[in-house]
């Protein structure tokens, strides 16, 4: 039994000593099937865990190098032999009607 | 020891009966500490198994076999620690609990042999159970080690790797808080 006089750090130094000789519990029957149980599950979880992080990997490497592929290989352009302005002209040809262009007028007979 | 280092090794490399040989060794000894460090008996085997889960998932990282205790040690503690942080419902140290517990104690007198002496643990751990509550979990699981486990500064300084007087001090003042709580506790069952 706990001694319930002397000072508070006597009191609590026989808790401690009450305490560290309460029972230790007993393993039961399931503690080491639960155990293998629990080991498997953590492992099922890891492996899975694995396979897909390895498929991550997998397809960004194979992004990577297509795209470095495509940025590498030069594609066949044709030598630019027109300056800037002709083949911005060329690339945007002009479909409405010019506005700023003269306005020609036909001067009939009758109307002069 | 409480098995060879041959067969630390060989569940190092793999083979599951020596690593159960040594869950078998070492099971009634982790669960002893745990039951220490967390006072609440219901779980005490659910950490313990979460050691030996640990342990078969880091056997690797165990630089050589002579360390194993502490080692194990360290994962229990750990373990323990983890525990003590999920625990949800851990209950916020209430001093009424306490004094009531400390008046069941006395009252445990009365009834069966068996029955009392269950009851006199029963209420031993919780009132240790509610005077930590006073401490971190951390400081919690330091003074257990060395007020209940026994364990000295120069183990604790293996397990925690700081310094002696790092841990005198923390030691100290988890101490100090965990008795303020017990004489407030005690001044109250007075009063009451």
């Amino acid at each position: 039994m706990i001694p319930m006089r002397g000072s508070n750090d006597e009191k609590l130094d026989a808790l401690f000593r009450a305490f560290a000789a309460c029972p230790t519990p007993e393993p039961s029957a399931n503690f080491m099937p639960t155990l293998w149980q629990k080991i498997e599950s953590r492992q099922t979880f890891t492996f899975s865990f694995r396979r897909m992080a390895n498929a991550f990997a997998a397809a960004a490497v194979a992004l990577t190098l297509a795209l470095s592929v495509y940025m590498y290989v030069p594609h066949a352009a044709p030598a630019p032999s027109l300056s800037y302005l002709d083949m911005l002209a060329e690339a945007h040809p002009i479909v409405t009607p010019d506005l700023a262009s003269p306005t020609q007028l036909e001067l009939t007979e009758s109307g002069r | 020891m409480l098995v060879d280092f041959a067969v630390i090794k060989s569940a190092q490399s793999g083979d599951s009966v020596a690593f159960n040989e040594i869950v078998l060794a070492y099971r009634k000894r982790i669960l002893g500490h745990i039951s220490h460090l967390i006072a609440r008996t219901e779980d005490v085997e659910d950490v313990a198994q979460e050691v030996f889960v640990r342990m078969y998932y880091s056997l690797d990282q165990l630089r050589s076999a002579e360390v194993f205790e502490p080692w194990l040690y360290t994962l229990t503690k750990n373990a323990a620690y983890d525990y003590l942080r999920k625990q949800k419902r851990r209950q916020e140290f209430r001093m009424s609990d306490l004094s009531e517990q400390q008046v069941t104690m006395a009252d445990a007198v009365a009834g069966g042999k068996a029955e009392q002496e269950e009851r006199y643990h029963k209420t031993i751990r919780e009132s240790v159970d509610a005077l930590l509550g006073a401490v971190s979990e951390a400081d919690r699981i330091l003074l257990m080690l060395k007020e209940v486990e026994g364990l000295s500064l120069k183990e604790l300084e293996k397990i925690y790797k700081v310094n002696e007087n790092a841990l005198k001090v923390r030691l100290f003042r988890a101490r100090q808080r965990v008795l303020k709580a017990f004489g407030a506790a005690e001044k109250k069952e007075d009063a009451g």
